[in-house]
């Protein structure tokens, strides 16, 4: 009983916080010449947010949304985010191998570049790819590598590169410094005492130990790059879900469509969420692994 | 030994930039230059601006024929000013709230993370968009201070929650230590606490946050410059050639507004966006060196690593803390 009031009461506080937070603007009335400090127009906005997410029967809910091109877009969006992660994730495990194994002189130096990139913004990352697709193509003449999305074409390949880019070097910081300190472990130095290789040691037991943690790490990479795809999709003009949830913005879309919107960008969040949750218990369930 | 030579040269390059940009007016051309059409001997005109980066126009010009590097210097005041105002004012409340809530009212904090459950959810760039927009969307004939006050307050506000919990973890964290512990038993008030105790972890993590936070605005304003959303608001009579529709420009010429307006020009004059955005990553560069040394400082007390490091129901916590309030003295003095 006191678990299902908690909840209720969570999900009530979810719910206003959500309300609170979208209808903040309203406080400030936009009058013809000054901005107005206003709070009953933000009472009377939280009620009529409040209103227009309740009233579900109603012709005109969802209107906006169900106008926009939703199905297809967010189609197009969540292949970019997937295709972008199984790159990653698949560079970002072959490259941290490659690291590990090279003499630690190199190994350092390359440590120190990765740790660079991450002051890089992601607009100059992508800014520096178009540009770089547009010079090939203006000094080449060949189109092989498709950069705007125009004239209903999806390009695939220069998105999924682009947002990729960053990213995968924030996994590959995370990967390895979880491997150099995996390495001082005990198990592995009774590895090498029995005479197993670097590689196999590497890629039979220390991969195994830190998978765990590489899938609880996911969630922060798909944040990262979902935020990417958001200025990607933007400046490439590529008509993925973000273009239209900026449409509906702009359009000046009712309450309900904006939440319809935003709670499926926060999907693949919660998918991530969902499967380090289950790992988490899987281990606990068998504690012999320690994290 | 604590080391701070890369965060004293860093902040002094930093200083510098900001002192230049001040006095721009007192040395700089008042016009930045200002040259649209370039005319041979008799008149006739071999050159129209967006000019690239020459000897004449370091690193060119924009759409109005003003060089780029002028707007760069004179622009810098307004982006550094406001990316380590909002980051003050983000530590500043985050922090006293984040302290208040874990000391005084620890049942509050379960509650606060559930209210401010969708900045885990949505990119700070879509809130920072969503909440701007009614404002700064349009060319509003507002005073520019009011709009300025309302985009501060908003990049405060997207900051707040994560900077207040993340305080509030450091406190709980160090509350755990012994040495709160033992003077929580002997019978310390929590004002004591947070004098005594919590003082110098608040100095040293407080500039920790504060250099963090001046990153993270300098990310979300240079994005949210791309959208449109300039600092300052819209300059009508902004983009020589766009009569009507009008095309936003910055008013200030502070970094972001910059990127913003020459967004439209990328592949006509690269540089013209180029610049304000690499002004940016400069700035990120010198700041994040600053900040990897200020971590390494911290090394010694490594709360917020190690609370990484354990991810949620990866390690059963247990341990018991004492907390004010679980037990009463036998005798009251």
């Amino acid at each position: 009983m006191k678990r299902l009031l908690r909840s209720l009461i969570r999900i009530i506080l979810i719910l206003f916080g959500f309300l609170f937070i979208f209808t903040l603007p309203l406080v400030f009335g936009s009058a013809e010449d000054t901005v107005l400090v206003d709070f009953r127009s933000f009472w009377d906005g939280l009620k009529f947010n409040f209103q227009s997410l309740i009233q579900m029967n109603d012709s005109s809910y969802l209107e906006l949304f169900k106008e926009l091109d939703i199905t297809n877009s967010y189609q197009y969006t969540m292949t970019i985010l997937g295709g972008s992660l199984i790159v990653i994730i698949f560079l970002a495990i072959v490259i941290s191998i490659l690291i590990m194994l090279t003499p630690e002189k190199v190994s350092n130096r390359l440590k120190n570049g990765i740790n660079f990139f991450e002051a890089v913004p992601d607009l100059l990352v992508i800014l520096l790819f178009m540009l770089f697709v547009i010079t090939l193509y203006k000094t080449t003449g060949l189109k092989f590598l498709q950069l705007y999305g125009v004239f209903g074409n999806k390009p695939y390949f220069v998105p999924i590169m682009t947002v990729s880019f960053l990213p995968l070097f924030l996994l590959l910081q995370f990967l390895v410094k979880v491997i150099t300190e995996e390495q001082n472990q005990q198990y592995v130095l009774y590895a090498k005492a029995k005479g197993i290789g670097r590689l196999s040691i590497l890629l039979v037991h220390i991969m195994r130990n830190i998978f765990p943690l590489l899938i609880l790490q996911l969630r922060t990479i798909v944040w990262v790059l979902l935020s990417n795809i958001y200025l990607v999709e933007y400046v490439f003009n590529i008509n993925g879900f973000t273009q239209q949830f900026l449409k509906l913005l702009f359009m000046g879309g009712d309450f309900a469509s904006l939440v319809a919107c935003l709670l499926m960008l926060a999907i693949p969040l919660l998918v991530m969420e969902a499967l380090a949750w289950f790992i988490s218990k899987f281990i606990k369930g068998k504690e012999a692994v320690s994290i | 030994m604590r080391k701070y030579r890369k965060t004293i040269i860093g902040s002094s390059l930093l200083l510098l930039l900001l002192v230049m940009s001040i006095l721009y007016p007192y040395y700089g051309p008042k016009d930045f230059n200002h040259q649209v059409l370039v005319k041979d001997d008799q008149g006739t005109v071999i050159g129209r601006a967006p000019f690239p980066p020459s000897e004449n126009h370091l690193l060119g010009t924009n759409r109005n024929g003003e060089d780029i590097h002028w707007l760069l210097l004179y622009g810098a005041q307004f982006t550094l000013i406001t990316a380590f105002g909002v980051a003050v004012l983000r530590v500043l409340l985050g922090g006293i709230f984040g302290i208040i809530l874990s000391l005084w009212a620890p049942f509050l904090k379960s509650y606060f993370k559930d209210f401010f459950l969708t900045f885990r959810y949505i990119p700070s760039i879509l809130l920072g968009i969503i909440l701007m927009l009614p404002i700064v969307g349009n060319f509003s004939d507002a005073p520019v201070s009011m709009i300025v006050t309302y985009q501060i307050m908003i990049l405060v506000f997207i900051g707040f929650p994560s900077v207040t919990l993340f305080a509030s973890d450091v406190t709980d964290e160090l509350i755990k230590t012994s040495f709160v512990q033992s003077s929580f038993l002997m019978g310390a008030g929590r004002l004591h606490i947070v004098r005594k105790h919590l003082r110098p972890y608040i100095g040293s993590y407080g500039i920790l946050f504060t250099v963090q936070q001046i990153i993270s605005t300098l990310h979300i304003t240079m994005q949210l410059g791309l959208f449109g959303m300039f600092l300052g608001g819209r300059n009508r009579a902004g983009v020589f050639g766009y009569d009507s529709p009008e095309k936003p420009a910055s008013l200030s010429n502070e970094w972001a507004g910059l990127i913003g307006q020459n967004f439209s020009e990328i592949i006509r004059a690269p540089w013209a966006i180029l610049s304000p955005v690499i002004g940016y990553f400069v700035v990120i560069v010198i700041i994040n060196f600053i900040k990897k040394e200020l971590e390494e400082n911290l090394d010694g007390f490594q709360v917020v690593k190690k609370k990484q490091k354990q991810k949620k129901g990866a390690r059963a916590e247990a341990r018991s803390t004492a907390r004010r309030g679980l037990f009463e003295f036998v005798q009251k003095l």
